[in-house]
């Protein structure tokens, strides 16, 4: 249970991190600038949303896998490794990351932005001191709910890494080849664990969700004295 | 100070006007009073001066939106040391000496949202007067206040910043809010047409559409039929008005003569035969008459129609009702003329 538990931890970290590093600009970018061909890029990123992981998850495993366009190029496949079940992850969970950072910039008022920079802030600071402070708590608890997704996930890991103990068997596949081999002792008590860890992971999300709303919201609604 | 700026985006707009203690920029929605302002403030291209090549951060002058763009996430005094170079603790005692310029230093620990918006008002001022400005914009001061407390609230802030002696510019739509001013530059969908102190303005428009928006309701649109000294007699469909002539007037122009409606006076009955012809009587009948504020507005109907604004003392004295006749004098010194649009 350990070895699983902590591969799937290790990927969801990862895939968090680097979701973060590409996802926040993309959002950033996303939620304030426009540029031609802004749509068709939007709704190419978003497209794992709506297609089934499987389906992703074999497309990749063909471009990927042995005789895939990156062993013919480039001389090495990433199919059942770790690094290759990463990758799937990240463009799996990237519309989650993107539409939640993207919500995070577009919920910051730009006329604080404006008048930041009136009271002398050059950008850097309008960013310190403005721009990341409000959109932390959706940066964040778009992170968490990706961390939370990558525990859920199976068809994207199981078409691209299989069930490597160690390198590509996480929690999910794990839970579901002990229901096959009837052991369903253990399948429980490994389904337990991940459903505590669910639960902490989405009160998480929705604390950070009621804090960010509560400092985003505008401060003008109260009555005049 | 000397304002002169050009802007094409997102109105084409070319205005040179000065700014004179608190001075207000009137004019209605679309006329560009809120591109100008954010212009002067660095936030849009634009061309003149002073300022202009300068950017935002760099610029000696003060900015409120509407809403007052306070920081959420930062308390009074965090807000106030923003613009002293940092939220930091050093900051906090002069933060907490431009809170107590604006009357607020006891709500220093408090997020914006704890305010409310006269509060908030006074916050974003106090911030705003942390840079030393030369020049303070204000974008439609009184929109976010109750209309019922908008007086006290935002005279009493007006009373601060005069005793400040920061130069004002305010862009507003709001008469009550000009009647306070030192200054009024008036602009509409041309530019500026019309700048003076606030008697000049509200008592002489320069268009209609400036009568209108300083509270003028009575229009009357005429010829003028000779000129008499200092006097000019005005044609107003069946009825020859005497007026005070200006300058500009010349026999056979179209002109609109505008009296306010609380300078139509109503004629007591036992003072009829004392008044001078020459006081325009006109004799009608009030089609209506219903309460405004302590006092009573009514819409009289004669040779000429004709909005009424009654204070309370008038109607106890006339015990004025709906249906009856009656008859209505315009002073020529209340009557003023304009150009036709």
């Amino acid at each position: 249970m350990l070895e699983p538990l902590l591969l799937t931890v290790r990927l969801a970290f990862f895939t968090s991190l680097i979701l973060l590093l590409i996802g926040a600009p993309l959002g950033w970018i996303f939620a304030r600038k426009d540029f031609r061909g802004k749509a068709v890029l939007e709704t190419l990123l978003l497209l794992p949303l709506v297609l089934p992981p499987v389906v992703l998850g074999f497309y990749l495993l063909l471009l990927l896998g042995k005789n895939g366009p990156l062993q013919q190029w480039f001389g090495f496949s990433l199919a059942f490794t770790f690094e290759g079940v990463l990758l799937g992850l990240v463009l799996f969970n990237l519309p989650f990351a993107l539409s939640n950072y993207r919500e995070a910039f577009r919920g910051i008022d730009p006329t604080l932005l404006e008048t930041a920079r009136t009271l002398g802030a050059a950008p850097s600071r309008v960013w310190r001191e403005v721009i990341l402070p409000l959109a932390a708590p959706g940066l964040l608890s778009g992170t968490l709910l990706v961390f939370a997704n990558v525990f859920g996930d199976f068809g994207v890991v199981l078409m691209i890494g299989g069930s490597l103990p160690g390198e590509t068997q996480v929690v999910s596949i794990y839970i579901y080849e002990l229901t096959q081999a009837l052991k369903l002792q253990e399948a429980n008590q490994a389904a337990l664990v991940l459903v505590l860890i669910s639960f902490v992971l989405m009160y998480l999300i929705r604390q950070l969700e009621a804090r960010w709303k509560s400092v985003t919201r505008l401060a003008t609604q109260s009555p005049s004295r | 100070m000397e304002i002169r700026y050009a802007l094409s985006h997102p109105i084409a707009l070319e205005v040179a006007l000065r700014v004179q203690g608190f001075t207000v920029l009137l004019g209605e929605s679309g006329t560009g009073k809120t591109s100008l302002l954010r212009a002067l403030a660095g936030l849009l291209p634009a061309k003149g001066e002073p300022y202009a090549g300068l950017e935002a951060e760099r610029r000696p002058v003060g900015y409120l939106p509407q809403q007052f763009a306070l920081f959420p996430h930062l308390k009074s005094w965090q807000n106030v040391a923003f613009a002293l170079g940092g939220v930091h603790p050093r900051n906090r005692g002069r933060s907490l000496e431009f809170l107590a310029i604006m009357g607020i230093a006891d709500l220093a620990e408090r997020y914006p949202r704890e305010l409310s918006g006269g509060q908030q008002q006074r916050v974003a001022l106090a911030r705003a007067l942390a840079r030393e400005p030369q020049l303070l914009l204000l974008d439609e001061p009184t929109s976010a206040l109750d209309v019922a407390t908008r007086e006290e609230v935002f005279g009493e802030v007006l009373e601060r910043l005069r005793t400040l002696g920061v130069p004002t510019l305010a862009a507003s739509h709001d008469p009550w809010l000009a009647q306070q001013a030192d200054w009024v530059a008036v602009l509409d969908r041309r530019g500026l047409v019309q700048q003076g102190s606030g008697l000049e303005v509200f008592a002489h428009p320069a268009n209609p559409a400036t009568a209108r928006l300083v509270g003028f309701r009575n229009l009357l649109p005429g010829r003028v039929e000779a000129l008499d000294g200092e006097m000019a007699w005005v044609r107003c469909g069946e009825v020859r008005l005497r007026a005070m002539a200006l300058p500009w007037v010349r026999v056979g122009w179209p002109v609109v003569a505008c009296i306010r409606s609380d300078e139509v006076i109503v004629v007591r009955p036992d003072r009829l035969s004392s008044l001078p012809p020459q006081d325009n009587i006109l004799p009608g009948r009030l089609v209506s008459l219903k309460p405004e504020g302590l006092g009573l507005r009514g819409k009289f109907v004669g040779a000429l129609e004709l909005d009424l604004l009654l204070p309370r003392h008038v109607q106890e004295r006339l015990a004025l009702e709906v249906g009856q006749t009656l008859e209505v004098a315009l002073k020529p010194r209340y009557l003023h003329l304009m150009r036709e649009e």
